[in-house]
């Protein structure tokens, strides 16, 4: 008796030719020409602005807006695509600004050198507030995380130990970045290229850790920590790395802002700040890619540029507040993707953004969830 | 002597203004699962409100106390219809609530200051006078805002416990969605709890704001305490709730008169941090399956 083999249609040609659909790999390429086009204009800006009258104004927003940019990208990744809420971020910034500008005050290093101890101690902060909250959860997390928050705010301005501290006023006269002669006349522009260097990097690694099995990882477990770990999501390991790869970015800006502004002092560890922050990553996309980013640059232009003196500057609050709350509840993805597909329907017209949705598409839009 | 008495009657009035702010956020956490992170600006609703009605309208400050919790409680609903409510069964509900109720609640203290300015003010006690046993301090404000706690907390857990609605609150709070094929109203059911919460919130700040001034941003260091106070209670144990109010009061102004006034708040938050490594649902906590 025999039985009948169906014939396979195997064809290997095509099974070589297998690929995955780009959107759902999670390795993404960078779009290399895009890049390209823009980092010309990015390298030539400073100079530009450096000659025109009111350009150094622009040069500090820019600066600014590089080191803020950070530290939203990475408490973006902590907060919004791991749904850890932690409110710490801003002690670990405080503590990277705090090494940098008391090893560079007191202890006489180099800024050049003094920086990069910032990040090492925000990402050991990052260790100790990170342990205790690995075991909580949700709201719990809020709270012990904003104890760490009151604790060093009181530690900064009541310590005994004033010469570290600098007491109520934080530490004042840091020596700035030096840059000899290059800088010469020109140190916004030099203390730009500093800041664009470190956005580029940290912003390499965040959107590397966005497109990477590590990312969706943290998107599994805030989705659903159960299934996540019974898929064999070390929940430990990617929590606590988590933690310190957002810290050691942030430790860098903070090192940069304090090298920058040659001062800081204990109002970083205000509620303002942190409210501050909430809202660039809230406004400008909440666990999106770009999201961050956008809403730092918007943000930083509405306070500093457009409601800054006049009548205005007494709303600024109000202001955020509302937007704030609107913004969670009638657009939980923030303004950046309702933008973005506004453009994109504008610019390709209706009919043609379904055909050529799978690869023009940005990347990060596919796997960015709403709010959760 | 001095000092023990003068602890313990810092200690009690403190811990009754914990009392009140924390028992709304617990309660607000066991129905809704929400952190209200506004509930700060509720007490300062309740105080300027009844600041307005002593001092604008030249009422006695008996009329302002119920006005004062109104216009909170009125806060409080307004900002569930608008905020909260259309978050209700969507998804990323814990995000969007803490965001939403600290955007309302910079909102609200933004309004305080454009409307009031920064200025401190004060609102005259129902009761003025005092009286010094063993060289104590007491004021009759004092004594009646402990009492006035006293009886709210224990109404407000009588009422969870055996009233109608708080059989509601409870049922809500154990599982939305089996309440709801109940026939238990969801939607009023948060509304009650809210204002309820935010009223708290109010009498907090008007009865307080004589003797711990007004200021837009007064608000926010009470309702800190409070977040510790619920923490430590377990959040969503009313019960947990009131102990942890009376313990953390005192050991705040034990602290602060035996150790030094500035160590009181990082004693506090030590504490905190300690309870929920080593419990992480408070002391009092209750899992998942029974709140409230």
């Amino acid at each position: 008796m025999t039985i009948d083999v169906p014939e396979t249609t195997f064809d290997a040609d095509q099974a070589l030719d297998a690929r995955l659909d780009p959107r759902a790999s999670p390795w993404v390429r960078p779009r290399w020409l895009l890049l390209l086009a823009v980092l010309p204009i990015a390298l030539a800006l400073p100079l530009f602005l450096n000659s025109v009258a009111g350009g150094r104004f622009w040069l500090h927003l820019l600066i600014i807006f590089f080191v803020w940019a950070i530290v939203t990208q990475s408490w973006n990744l902590l907060l919004a695509v791991s749904g850890i809420y932690s409110f710490g971020q801003i002690a670990i910034f405080a503590v990277g600004g705090w090494t940098a500008g008391y090893l560079a005050l007191h202890v006489g290093l180099n800024p050049w050198l003094s920086i990069w101890f910032a990040p090492f101690a925000a990402a050991a902060a990052a260790v100790v507030i990170g342990l205790p909250t690995l075991r909580l959860r949700g709201a719990y997390v809020v709270l012990i995380t904003l104890a760490f928050l009151e604790l060093l705010r009181n530690f900064l301005v009541n310590s005994p130990y004033e010469t570290i501290t600098g007491g109520g006023y934080g530490l004042l006269y840091v020596p700035k970045l030096d840059f000899g002669l290059l800088g010469d006349g020109r140190k916004h522009v030099m203390f730009y290229y500093t800041g664009l260097i470190f956005f580029t990097i940290a912003t390499y690694f965040i959107w590397r850790i966005f497109h990477s099995p590590l990312g969706m990882a943290f998107t599994a477990l805030r989705d659903s920590e159960t299934y996540a770990v019974s898929r064999g999501v070390n929940q430990f390991r990617a929590r606590l790395f988590l933690f310190v790869f957002c810290a050691f970015f942030t430790g860098l800006a903070a090192g940069l802002l304090t090298h920058y502004q040659g001062a800081i002092s204990p109002s970083i560890l205000g509620f303002g700040v942190l409210i501050n922050l909430l809202a660039m990553i809230v406004i400008g996309g909440w666990g999106t890619f770009w999201g961050p980013i956008f809403g730092t640059a918007f943000l930083i232009l509405l306070q500093e540029k457009w409601l800054r003196g006049g009548e205005l500057e007494e709303y600024r609050k109000l202001v955020l507040g509302l937007m704030l709350a609107f913004i969670a509840v009638f657009a939980p993805r923030g303004l950046f993707p309702v933008i973005a597909a506004g453009v994109r329907r504008l610019v390709k017209g209706p009919e043609r953004e379904e055909e050529e949705g799978a690869e023009d598409e940005e990347p990060e839009e596919g796997r960015a969830t709403p709010i959760a | 002597m001095s000092e023990l008495l003068q602890s313990v009657y810092s200690g009690l009035l403190h811990g009754s203004v914990y009392g009140l702010m924390a028992i709304g956020l617990t309660v607000i956490w066991g129905a809704m699962r929400l952190l209200n992170l506004a509930h700060g600006s509720l007490y300062l609703v309740g105080g300027y409100v009844g600041w307005t009605v002593v001092n604008k309208l030249s009422m006695p400050i008996g009329v302002a106390v119920p006005i004062g919790v109104a216009g909170a409680a009125i806060a409080g609903l307004l900002m569930y219809g608008l905020f909260i409510r259309p978050l209700v069964g969507r998804p990323g509900w814990d995000s969007a609530t803490l965001i939403t109720t600290v955007g309302f609640g910079i909102a609200i203290e933004a309004g305080v200051l454009l409307l009031y300015g920064p200025q401190v003010k004060a609102i005259p006690g129902l009761f003025s006078g005092s009286f010094v046993y063993e060289r104590v301090l007491i004021t009759y404000q004092g004594l009646l805002v402990m009492a006035v706690a006293a009886v709210c907390l224990l109404s407000v857990s009588t009422y969870i416990r055996v009233s109608r609605r708080g059989m509601a609150i409870r049922a809500v709070s154990q599982d939305v969605d089996a309440a709801k094929l109940m026939g238990i109203p969801i939607d009023t059911t948060f509304a009650i709890v809210m204002a309820l919460s935010a009223g708290l919130a109010g009498l907090a700040g008007v009865l307080l704001s004589s003797t711990f001034y007004l200021s837009p941003t007064s608000g926010f260091q009470p309702m800190i305490l409070a977040i510790v106070v619920t923490i430590l209670g377990g959040l969503g144990s009313i019960k947990g709730t009131i102990v942890a109010a009376y313990s953390i009061g005192l050991l705040e102004s034990f602290v602060n008169v035996y150790v030094g006034p500035s160590w009181g708040l990082p004693v506090l938050f030590g504490t905190m941090i300690v309870v929920l490594t080593l419990r992480p649902n408070g002391l009092f906590g209750v899992g998942e399956a029974r709140r409230l």
